[in-house]
């Protein structure tokens, strides 16, 4: 009776040994899928996933839900290191990143007053997406693409680049509108050629663009320039 | 012939790493079939120890203990068995009748025969107005006495108490008294310890006399106060232990 | 066999008489504020919040119940002294720990199911009926529960309460910093130190393999195979602890 200790030791080890292996799937699996939690060394994210255990999205959460406080009140400023820090927390929640770019470009850069400023926040804009593309996970769909290939489109007018990434984001699951922005990058970028096949496509592809893809095509082919 | 027994039985519990305290020495028992035999001791003296090793609760540190010539734990013996612990507790959110139909199945009793004997049981040991009592409500002397009826729920052969008194009142004493005596009549094995000696007096066929882990004595009531030249059970008490412990601290050098 | 079945049984009704499941009502408040509170955000974001909320809830709650009933289950009966009257009957040891085992998952699993019952609900008021991914994530949940469980057990049979408790939430953090833990190791030079660091990657509980929540819910896929592979490890594991626990327990004294 007393003297089956060993055997369970034996099975013990066994057990382990199986572990062992199955963790080698899983951690190959979590490469493949992109499950791994990213590491980055910052002091404080390591002390937040200490603290947090498993409930780093439960704190991300919190955070949003300060940060849409202070958005209703104004304090742009204040939303900046919020972001900077859900990012860290979840950097798989993709709003995070294209509501951030967004802000940086487009709310804070209203605020301020100088040109300089306002180049400063764009570009922080920019960087902020890329930064959220720099992740795996998040450079298999099309929302920062997106909001990249918008941002540089309609406040940069930096139509190289839009097209650029508008043409990323088509390559994955997307909404109508993202075909219809790339056909308008395309024409400001002086790609007519590659415009009107676009807008053909939106055209034959989407009932709801029918009449506008038609009238710009039409316009195109006509005149050489679509919008006013 | 020896129905219980230990041989050269020991436990030491080791507290440190040079601080060991001595459970049980070196005891041979030897309890025969349908006799009622007590232990006997100060608290401390060993009584639960040795009941506990019995039952394969503790394990011996060396020497062996058998009930019906098989090892403490033996699960085919353990069907033989019913045991009383001291100061029971039981699982306070059951009512009588469930702790008992619990200790039933665990006997592999079939439920019929099982509520004919929950029945019985709690008629003998009165408790069938408080059928649909949570046991948390029991006073003291009803959960020794819905203790007893659960030792006794798969009819054993062979019944175990550990100080099986303490808590009752004086008719609650008498009735358990009578109980046992009936028990044996039924040709049941009875082992019990106590530390009180008038209980013990009354029922015992023969009994042992334990202290600080040692076997002192052990032989019927009159053999002993014989052999001791003591006047009753108490004077025998007194005067194996006050004798064990001159002796004791002679050897150790103990001064009192 | 039968014997294991009636100490489970035992174990799960005691949990219900002494009414853990209240518990579940801490739970169903919690989840109710949290979707009132939200009501402000976008449907998608609203929509994330309540299933992170539900989520770390179902864990949170969970774990406690898993830690308090496993706790119970062994160390109060042995404090209680009512396991003298379990052993002198005709049970093996081993009948005893595999019962026990089989009483804590009993309790875990009714509490799950009600908590997911509640959740689920929830999500159908709210117009977006559980996908696969919902249950894929819920199904890891609960094997991590089991686990939790498991393992508070084991240690019951060789601890005190009060250091079971210790451990029981050290491991459950640890087991939740193992990704980071296994990136570090591989950045390791020092082949002594990666090795022992490897050891002690396969011998610490890895929880963070059934965190599969925080993808789910900003809508990242996780295959049946990863959710397969989770289980089976998830099982060894539970082995382990039921070995430890049967390796302990035979041998203790009480």
């Amino acid at each position: 009776m007393r003297r089956k200790g060993y055997k369970y030791f034996l099975a013990i080890v066994l057990c382990f040994v199986g572990i062992h292996l199955v963790q080698i799937q899983i951690d190959y699996r979590k490469k493949l899928e992109n499950l791994e939690s990213a590491l980055v060394l910052m002091p404080g994210q390591v002390a937040g996933s200490l603290i947090l255990g498993g409930f780093k999205g439960l704190a991300a959460d919190l955070l949003w839900l300060q940060m849409e406080s202070y958005w209703h009140s104004g304090q742009h400023y204040k939303i900046l290191p919020l972001l900077q820090a859900i990012s860290w927390l979840q950097p798989s929640y993709i709003l995070v990143w294209t509501i951030g770019g967004w802000h940086m470009a487009y709310n804070i850069y209203a605020e301020v007053k100088t040109p300089e400023e306002k180049q400063y926040w764009y570009e922080q804009g920019i960087k902020f997406l890329k930064k959220g593309l720099s992740y795996p996970f998040n450079a298999n769909k099309y929302d920062i693409y997106f909001e990249l290939g918008w941002t540089y489109y309609h406040k940069g007018k930096d139509y190289p680049n839009a097209v650029k990434y508008l043409e990323k984001a088509i390559k994955y699951p997307h909404p109508d509108y993202v075909d219809d922005v790339l056909a308008h990058a395309y024409e400001k970028n002086g790609q007519i050629d590659k415009a009107i096949k676009q807008w053909e496509f939106v055209r034959d592809n989407y009932v709801g663009f029918f009449d506008v893809a038609t009238r710009m095509i039409n316009d195109l082919k006509t005149k050489g320039k679509a919008t006013p | 012939m020896a129905i219980i027994e230990t041989k050269q039985l020991t436990k030491h519990y080791i507290l440190g790493k040079k601080k060991v305290v001595v459970g049980l020495e070196n005891v041979d028992l030897e309890i025969n079939q349908g006799e009622i035999f007590g232990i006997l001791g100060p608290n401390g003296s060993g009584k639960t120890t040795c009941l506990k090793l019995l039952l394969g609760i503790l394990f011996p540190t060396s020497g062996e203990a058998n009930i019906m010539g098989k090892p403490p734990y033996d699960i085919e013996m353990k069907q033989h068995v019913g045991f009383l612990p001291e100061n029971p507790y039981y699982y306070d959110y059951l009512n009588g009748p469930e702790l008992l139909r619990f200790y039933a199945s665990l006997y592999s009793m079939d439920s019929d025969k099982a509520d004919k004997r929950i029945e019985e049981l709690l008629e003998l040991v009165e408790l069938k107005d408080a059928k649909r009592l949570a046991l948390r409500h029991y006073s003291k002397g009803m959960l020794e006495r819905i203790g007893l009826a659960a030792s006794l729920i798969n009819d054993p052969e062979i019944l175990i108490l550990d100080e099986p008194t303490t808590g009752l009142d004086p008719i609650g004493c008498r009735d358990t008294r009578n109980l046992l005596l009936r028990l044996k009549e039924q040709g049941k094995t009875i082992l019990l310890s106590s530390h009180f000696l008038s209980e013990v007096e009354r029922v015992c066929d023969r009994i042992a006399i334990f202290h600080r882990g040692h076997l002192l004595a052990t032989g019927t009531l009159d053999g002993l106060n014989k052999q001791y030249q003591a006047e009753n059970l108490e004077d025998l008490f007194v005067k194996t232990i006050c004798a064990f412990d001159t002796e004791f601290a002679a050897k150790t050098g103990e001064r009192k | 066999m039968k014997k294991m079945w009636l100490i489970g049984v035992n174990t799960f009704r005691e949990s219900i008489r002494k009414k853990t499941l209240y518990i579940i009502l801490i739970f169903a408040l919690i989840v109710i504020g949290a979707s009132k509170l939200f009501s402000f955000l976008t449907a998608e974001e609203e929509l994330k919040m309540i299933k992170d909320v539900s989520f770390s809830a179902i864990e949170f709650f969970g774990a406690l119940i898993a830690i308090f009933a496993s706790l119970a289950a062994i160390s109060t009966e042995i404090e209680r002294r009512t396991i003298y009257t379990l052993l002198t009957k005709p049970i093996r040891r081993s009948d005893f720990v595999i019962g026990k085992f089989f009483g804590v998952s009993m309790i875990i699993f009714v509490n799950f199911i009600l908590a997911t019952a509640f959740f689920i609900g929830l999500l159908i008021f709210k117009k977006s009926p559980p996908n696969m991914d919902v249950f894929k994530t819920l199904l890891l949940i609960f094997f991590e529960l089991i686990l939790i469980g498991g393992i508070t057990l084991a240690l019951g049979t060789f601890t005190s309460d009060a250091f079971n408790i210790i451990c029981s939430f050290f491991l459950y953090i640890v087991g939740h910093l193992t990704s980071y833990g296994k990136q570090l190791i591989e950045r390791t030079e020092n082949i002594i130190v990666k090795g022992l660091a490897d050891m002690l990657y396969t011998l610490v509980p890895n929880y963070e393999n059934f965190n599969i929540r925080d993808k789910i819910v900003v809508g990242l896929n996780v295959s049946w195979g990863y959710v397969g592979y989770t289980i089976a490890y998830g099982i060894l594991y539970m082995c382990v602890a039921l070995f430890i626990a049967l390796y302990f327990f035979e041998k203790r004294e009480i």
